[in-house]
Formats: structure tokens, sequence, C-alpha cells
């Protein structure tokens, strides 16, 4: 059972930074909130996401698991005026969703959990660096990097956060010292990544304030944001790029 | 061939960069028999060596294969193994088809109809033992992985895609969805213009992916009706019910819940048995874990030697898809998957 309602641009930041890796997900909803955990297709991603219940204008929840297609949820959002308010009502019994705002009613057919990927296992990482920039910075270098190739390492050196990419000519580095990040936890740190993964990160990632990054070498990374503060916390774990023989 | 669904199904046109990356398990069969018909010289006839032996199927395994990997796709082909007993009556018919086609197409060549002859050529195409083994040889020396199915490749390829082994099944047909395949890839294999059945019309003909899972929402039915609704249509397996149709399938299966019911209220009982034996098939076909998915670097010289040498191929051709699935090979750096650290 859920009965909710919830600003548009809360729930629709939200919903894509959900959408990031996976088109359909298993919605874990609970009387504190709702949650998911997925992977990607490939193995390669998972995104860890938490909408509390406070991030609702009212929020009325028993505990129960639905399906839900994103594609179908972010386009229908995508037509809803700023600062509406989302009337979300579950009717487990039809298996749909209904979606009420400014007027107009959709209702949503919930897929069928069981025919959707379970929830994964989080594994428990010790990761030596930890870096707090602006979701900007991280983007305008992940920008950078996709112009000259496919992937790009993140890493820390000293007291010196760095991320570099390198073409088969060019390459393009951008270092930030602990004066232009928010904080930085110093260990040893390089991991190469994927710039189709970190491109559609940051998508949402490049909005927040405050990025948290965990890095070790050749190890996955932890990205993690508030995609509004208190109210949705989002956290991705991407596995590195390995040099091969 | 296949279950014809298609109508039911509504699809989501992808280009092919959108697989960037991604394991797609061919059903191999189905792409050497698109191979065998498309592939053609400019007269329409099949290509041919100089001693006339068929080298359709290896034009297509070695350019569409190489141009795959090109585009960052990671291909894996998945071969037929011992039809089912509940299939004879299917491949007889195609037998019979196939001779008729012959004989029309040998009239057609008496006449110097060449709209006849390439239609009746196409509907002759024999998927022989030569062809298979040409095109197993092949792909092994490109290094692309090939799996032998104990039975069907389309449901060892649905497992496989279920066990998280291969991102996407690529077929023409939908008989992979009544084995659980989540989302089918269809006209990755067949180029930008094709011809309609029948007609002289071409159209243009883009990479579409289709999901299972939005269509059972769409159409209000679960997994297991959809086997049901597949059965009434008619599969490989089983022969449908006369004058059903995939949309009246739907609304008999709406309509009755189940194929048991509805072949009852046809007073078709004697059917359900058959029936049954066919969608236990679905439902649990021979599939195997022993295969392995690797690619491996593309042997040149081997590849020169089998086509230029043996089959007339040009050394320059050959060697320019070489390069394609050789560069794929050789990129630096690898993506392991997140369970390494579970």
């Amino acid at each position: 059972m859920l009965k909710a309602s919830i600003d548009i641009d809360l729930l629709r930041d939200s919903i894509t930074a959900l959408s990031v890796i996976v088109s359909e997900v298993r919605l874990k909803i609970k009387p504190d909130g709702i949650s998911v955990k997925a992977v990607d297709a490939a193995n390669v991603a998972m995104v860890i996401f938490d909408l509390k219940a406070g991030a609702f204008d009212s929020y009325t929840a028993e505990e129960t698991e639905v399906g839900i297609d994103l594609v179908k949820l972010n386009d229908i959002l995508g037509i809803v005026e700023k600062k509406t308010l989302v009337d979300m009502e579950l009717d487990m019994t039809a298996q749909k969703l209904h979606l009420n705002f400014g007027g107009l009613s959709y209702t949503l057919s919930l897929l069928d959990p069981s025919t959707i990927r379970s929830e994964p296992r989080v594994p428990q990482l010790d990761l030596p660096a930890r870096v707090v920039l602006n979701g900007q910075d991280l983007k305008r270098a992940v920008k950078a990097a996709e112009k000259i190739s496919d992937h790009m390492t993140l890493g820390v050196a000293g007291d010196i956060f760095f991320m570099e990419a390198k073409g088969d000519t060019d390459q393009v580095r951008l270092e930030m010292g602990t004066d232009q990040l928010i904080d930085l936890k110093s260990g040893e740190a390089n991991s190469l990544f994927s710039l189709d993964y970190l491109l559609d990160i940051i998508k949402s990632a490049g909005k927040a304030n405050e990025v948290t990054l965990s890095i070790g070498c050749d190890f996955p990374i932890l990205i993690e944001f508030d995609v509004a503060p208190n109210a949705c916390h989002v956290t991705f774990l991407l596995a590195p790029r390995i040099e091969s023989d | 061939m296949g279950v014809a669904i298609g109508d039911l199904l509504e699809r989501d046109e992808i280009s092919r960069s959108d697989l960037k990356g991604k394991i797609v398990a061919f059903d191999a069969y189905n792409v050497i028999y698109q191979f065998l018909t498309t592939v053609r010289g400019r007269d329409g006839k099949p290509l041919t060596d100089s001693n006339g032996n068929p080298t359709s199927h290896l034009s297509g395994v070695l350019y569409r294969t190489s141009s795959f990997v090109e585009d960052g796709i990671k291909p894996v082909f998945v071969f037929d193994g011992v039809p089912p007993e509940l299939k004879a009556e299917t491949l007889d018919k195609r037998r019979e088809i196939r001779e008729a086609a012959h004989e029309k197409w040998a009239l057609a060549m008496e006449r110097g109809d060449t709209a006849e002859i390439l239609k009746y050529s196409q509907a002759a195409v024999k998927i022989d033992p030569q062809v298979v083994e040409e095109s197993k040889m092949l792909l092994s020396l490109m290094g692309i992985p090939v799996i032998e199915a104990p039975s069907e490749g389309e449901a060892q390829a649905s497992y496989m895609a279920d066990k998280g082994d291969v991102d996407f099944v690529s077929s023409q047909d939908y008989d992979a969805f009544i084995f659980g395949a989540k989302s089918v890839i269809r006209n990755l294999t067949v180029s930008g213009k094709r011809k309609l059945p029948g007609k002289s019309v071409y159209v243009d003909v883009l990479p579409e992916k289709v999901d299972l899972n939005k269509n059972l929402a769409r159409m209000e039915i679960s997994k297991d009706q959809f086997i049901d609704l597949a059965l009434c249509v008619g599969t490989d397996f089983n022969k449908g019910i006369d004058r059903v149709g995939a949309k009246t399938a739907l609304k008999l299966i709406k309509e009755y819940g189940g194929y048991a019911e509805i072949l009852k209220s046809k007073g078709l009982d004697e059917q359900i048995e058959r029936y049954a034996a066919a969608k236990e098939f679905f439902k649990n076909p021979p599939v195997t874990d022993d295969y392995t998915i690797q690619w491996t670097k593309p042997d040149k010289e081997k590849m020169i030697e089998f086509l230029c040498s043996k089959r007339d191929f040009s050394e320059e051709r050959v060697t320019s898809a070489w390069q394609k699935i050789n560069a794929a090979f050789e990129t630096k750096t690898k993506q392991p998957t997140l369970d390494q650290w579970f």
C-alpha cells in the first residue's frame, strides 16, 4: 500500500538519478521511504537509491515491493509542470500506480517484480581515498575526457585529486588541491573507468553541490550524492576497467 | 519459421551504438538462414566460389560479424543441437515447401522470370551440415565464441541471457520470448533495405529491441499466459487453432485464461496433451551450462588460407575484416563486472 504526495521537481530528479543505469526496477516501499538496489544488465554498475518519507509532502505506506518501468515513468513525469504536487497511489489488486497532477490522472501498469533482476548484495569495499567535490567540477572533467577517450583515470596522489584521460595522441588532466576540494582523505588511489557509465552518472551527480568519491587502486568507485539534502540519497558503484596484457 | 505473434508486440527502434559493449547471443541457424537468402550477387543468385559451392553464409559471417565487432558489439553464436521430436512435423513441412520451391525455381529458370527465380531460390534454401560446419569453423578462426545448444539455439541463448552471461538475444523469430528471453534484438543481421516478401517493395530496416515485460504489462497478461497465447497461434512444436491469429488468441486468453480452457471451449480436448507437451518444452527446454564465452585473437593466416585459397575471397577484404576484429581484441583495457568484488 502507498498513498503519497511529492513535489514534481524532487520526484523527477530522483527518478532521473535512479534511471541512469537501469530501465526497470523493483521498488521497495516501506513506512520510512522508498529504496532500490539494482545492477545494470552488464553487471558493471550498481545503484543504491533511498527516497526518504520526509521527502514527501504526505506519505503513508505499508511494506511492499513493486516492479516499475522507469522509461515510462520518466515519460509521464516529463510533461508535469514545475512546482506541481504529484499524488501517487498504488492499487496492488489491479497492479497499477495512479499518478494525479494538475487535473491529469495517469494509470501506470506495474511490472511483475519476479521478472526483474533481484536486488544485488552490496560488496563491502575498503577504499583508501575519499574526495568530496562540487558536482560541476566532476562533470567538467568527465566532459573534457570524453573529447579524447572512452575511459578516464580517477586517483589521488598526496594531497592532489586528479582526473586524467589519454587518447591515441592526446591527453587531458585536471588536478585539484585541498583548496579547491570540499574535503580530501588522502590514500593510494588510481583506477580507470568507462566514460560510457561516468557520462550517464554525471547527468545527475553533476547537479549536486557535494559529490563524495571513494577510490582505490583498480577497485570499484563509490559515487555518492544527495539529489536533495535529507530527502533523496543516491550511491553508484562502478567497476573499474583493468589494463590487460 | 517461429511463432507469428509479431503483430502483438511493440518495439523500440535502437541504433547499433546502443549495443556498444554488450554481449549479444545470435541464434546461429536463424542468422545463417538470413545470410543464405539475402547475401546474393547482383543477379539475385547466391554467392558461390569457382567450384559452385555456396559462399553466402561465409560472406555474411565474415563481413557482418566483423562490422558488429567494429561497433563494439560482442557477438556469441549459439547453434541448434538435436531437434526435439515435437518438431518433426514442422521439419517435414519445411522440407515439402523447399522441395516444391525447387521445382518452381527450375520452371522459373526455364522461363527466365527473374522475380520468380529470386523468390523460389530463397524459398529453396536449406542449411546443410557443410554450411553449418564451415560457419562454425570461420567463426572460430575469427575468435568468436561458438556455443552448441543441446537442442534449440534460442532456448540456450535465452537461458544464457537469464543467467546474465549475455545481455541480449538476437533473432528474427519471437520464439526466444517463449523460451524466457526478456528482450530480443531484431533486424541486427539484415542490412539497411529489405524487400517485402512477395512484393517488389523495399523498406528501410532498423534494429529494434522488443521488451517482453513491457509488452506483457501492456497486454495485461502473465508470462505463462503468453506461452499459452503462442501455443494457440501455433509454434514449431504444435499446430495452432484453425483461424486463430495473434490478436484473436490474445482475446481468447483474456476471456478463458489459458490454452486448455480455450481448447475445451472449441471441443478440441484431444489437443490438450500435445499443447501441454509443447508448453513443457518451452518452459523447461534442454539447455547446458557447459559453455565458455571468451573471445580469442583472430587468426589472420588461417582466415586467408580458408577463405582466399579455398573459397576465392579477396585477400584485401578478408584482411580488412580481420583488422576490425583484431582492433577490438587488442583494446588495451577490459571491463570486468562487479561480481569480482563480492
